[in-house]
């Protein structure tokens, strides 16, 4: 090696001894902000969750993972988030089934009408389902900090529906572009309105539809219920939700900070469920207070019927790709498997 | 902080004193003396909430309205059945809260416009209202209000704004999520009776309620940006509030950060004697436009 060549590899030494460390101390001091999106308004229970949330990480994180949250839709809804994601404009936002479904559209299979028969049934088929889920979400750029939900969905009608008779004589609303919805209203052969969900309202009001469907929560926060008389008491669905950040966003990350926004995003989520399921409850009774009449279901609505009618949602949603055959017998197996055997994974779920 | 439109009811105290002195026989015979007392003061005290609105000093309106509002209760406590009185304890209420408490501690601010409510409640139903707004169907409402006459619309508009403003600051209750509606209902009917009472101060309310939402909840900006239109012909764009639940509510809705930015800065500029009879609501909306411009950054 010439003199020359010893100069440089010192020079290159010593600037690897120097960068390096600089290096390192350059990304343990960088700030990242995280543009947060969500459709909830401001001040309601799940946006002082999220602030929480925000305000754990900064702690936590000395200052270097701060949060930017977008309440009330002020960023659009959720196909517009989910655009401003790819873009850059925005890094993450809490998404419902709707939002989801462009993600990662097996995941709502945990949303199937009338598959479930109880919420320990759903937290059981979910906890098998959730790596698999996970990993669809990360192949789909996205990756998935905390599950959550809104809840459980009723039908909310000017006048009673107690049967398949009932809804088939009603003027029910479905929302537009929901894949999901669709393929269960086709399978009934029901004909519903599709309208925008920002039509609701009016819509109700003028009578061009009766029915609508909304977990109580949903139902109270769009006022919805002021427009109806009855609520049929048969859960149709669990409408499932998540927080999510771009892959982009998450791979940037150093790792401490990765860890960090995985497990208070965990966190949140079991947060969030908790807090869905007491104010589901808790709106079911006030919506009763204002005089909205819970009507039970007569056998086809909660019979082997309406059951019939969800497999033949289920194979038209496996005919047009939303949600593979695989997954749903899966889903179907797991709820055999809850149901019939152990009393102990009853018993653990029950906790 | 009192209504000054010509059409309003309970304002014309000043007109009505006079021949007010004459019946005091009359009175005397069906009064205690505590309520001859409390109607007979009732000029004095217009006056001096006319002395409050026209107040430029932000602290010198804050140290003195917790006492006038304990007056008024005070004043109430002899003389429960008076509805004007009842309105002025409402508006003190809500305009104490909305003024200086909101911004530095929403549970207490949310509190006071609870009691605010149970005044303008009561004055509702002296006015020929009997329902509990919280716990009736929106038809039973309707139909309730559809039999009162503009002589209910102090009464009406203030019932609903109390409740408006508490929950706002209740979002996370379920109960008060609830109330949106028949808020909104109790406030269409000011809408219906008198749209111009308290400077078009229902338009101001549906402006927020249509402007302060996504669409995808409810919110309707065109019909917004109409009734804050109609709002400031009405009070021929004198009174700052307009534009500045305008920005608040609206322009931080539509992520507009040019336009809350520029109307914000506007407000602040706007001349002191834009609107000498309510100086100390102008105020407080230069104060807050302050305090919005600080969020700035935080909500853009």
């Amino acid at each position: 090696m010439n003199r020359f060549c010893l100069n440089r590899l010192l020079v290159l030494l010593s600037f690897l001894l120097v960068a390096v460390p600089g290096h390192g101390q350059a990304a343990a001091s960088k700030t990242y902000e995280l543009k947060f999106a969500t459709l909830a308004p401001a001040g309601t229970t799940w946006v002082n969750l999220l602030e929480e949330w925000a305000d754990n990480v900064k702690q936590q994180s000395n200052g270097r993972l701060v949060f930017k949250i977008y309440p009330g839709g002020v960023q659009g809804d959720e196909p517009d988030v989910l655009k401003k994601i790819r873009f850059g404009q925005l890094h993450g936002g809490a998404f419902t089934g709707y939002g989801i479904g462009r993600i990662f559209s097996p995941a709502r299979v945990l949303e199937l009408p009338f598959l479930f028969e109880n919420i320990n049934e759903i937290d059981y088929v979910r906890e098998q389902l959730m790596p698999g889920i996970e990993q669809g979400y990360r192949d789909n750029g996205y990756e998935m900090l905390g599950w959550m939900e809104v809840g459980y969905v009723y039908f909310f009608s000017k006048e009673p529906i107690r049967s398949l008779a009932d809804l088939n004589s009603a003027r029910l609303w479905y929302w537009q572009g929901d894949p999901l919805g669709k393929a269960f209203f086709d399978a009934s052969g029901l004909s519903p309105v599709p309208l925008s969900i920002i039509d609701v309202y009016t819509s109700l009001s003028t009578g061009m539809i009766d029915t609508v469907y909304a977990p109580p929560l949903g139902a109270l926060a769009l006022q919805w219920f002021s427009r109806t008389k009855y609520i049929t008491n048969v859960p149709m669905a669990n409408g499932i939700g998540s927080l999510v950040v771009s892959r982009r966003f998450f791979q940037g990350l150093p790792q401490d900070l990765q860890l960090l926004l995985k497990r208070t995003g965990r966190e949140t989520g079991e947060k969030l469920v908790a807090a869905t399921r007491h104010d589901n409850k808790e709106g079911l009774t006030v919506l009763q207070e204002h005089g909205l009449v819970l009507v039970e279901g007569d056998a086809d609505l909660v019979g082997d019927e309406i059951k019939a009618i969800s497999d033949k949602a289920g194979r038209t949603l496996v005919d047009n790709g939303y949600i593979p055959a695989a997954l749903i017998e899966r889903v179907r197996e797991l709820i055999r498997q809850y149901r019939s055997t152990d009393e102990t994974i009853k018993q653990n779920a029950d906790g | 902080m009192r209504p000054r439109t010509d059409q309003q009811q309970f304002t014309t105290r000043k007109a009505v004193a006079l021949p007010g002195l004459l019946l005091v026989v009359t009175l005397l015979s069906a009064c205690s003396m505590g309520q001859v007392v409390v109607r007979s003061s009732a000029a004095i005290l217009d006056s001096g909430i006319d002395a409050m609105n026209r107040e430029t000093d932000l602290r010198l309106a804050r140290d003195a309205m917790p006492a006038n509002i304990k007056l008024l209760e005070g004043m109430l406590i002899e003389d429960p059945g008076n509805t004007e009185l009842r309105l002025y304890a409402a508006q003190g209420f809500y305009g104490y809260s909305y003024g200086f408490i909101e911004g530095e501690d929403r549970a207490r601010a949310a509190h006071l416009y609870r009691r605010c409510y149970s005044h303008a409640l009561k004055a509702l139903a002296q006015s020929g209202m009997q329902l509990d707004p919280e716990h009736t169907s929106a038809e039973q409402l309707d139909a309730a209000i559809g039999r009162l006459d503009r002589g209910a619309v102090p009464a009406l508009f203030w019932t609903a704004s109390c409740l408006g403003k508490w929950i706002d600051l209740n979002r996370d209750n379920v109960r008060s999520i609830a109330g949106v509606s028949n808020a909104a209902t109790l406030m269409q009917g000011v809408l219906d009776l008198d749209e111009t009472y308290y400077h078009g101060g229902a338009h101001m309310f549906f402006g927020v309620f249509y402007g302060g939402r996504a669409p995808m909840l409810g919110g309707d900006f065109a019909r917004a940006e109409k009734h804050f239109r109609r709002a400031a012909q009405i009070n021929e764009q004198k009174l700052l509030l307009v534009d500045l639940l305008k920005a608040e509510y609206m322009y931080r809705q539509q992520l507009d950060r040019t336009a809350f930015h520029d109307t914000l800065v506007k407000i602040q500029s706007a001349p002191d004697d834009l609107y000498p009879e309510m100086a100390l609501v102008n105020a407080i909306a230069r104060q807050k436009a302050a305090e919005l411009l600080t969020h700035e950054g935080d909500w853009f």
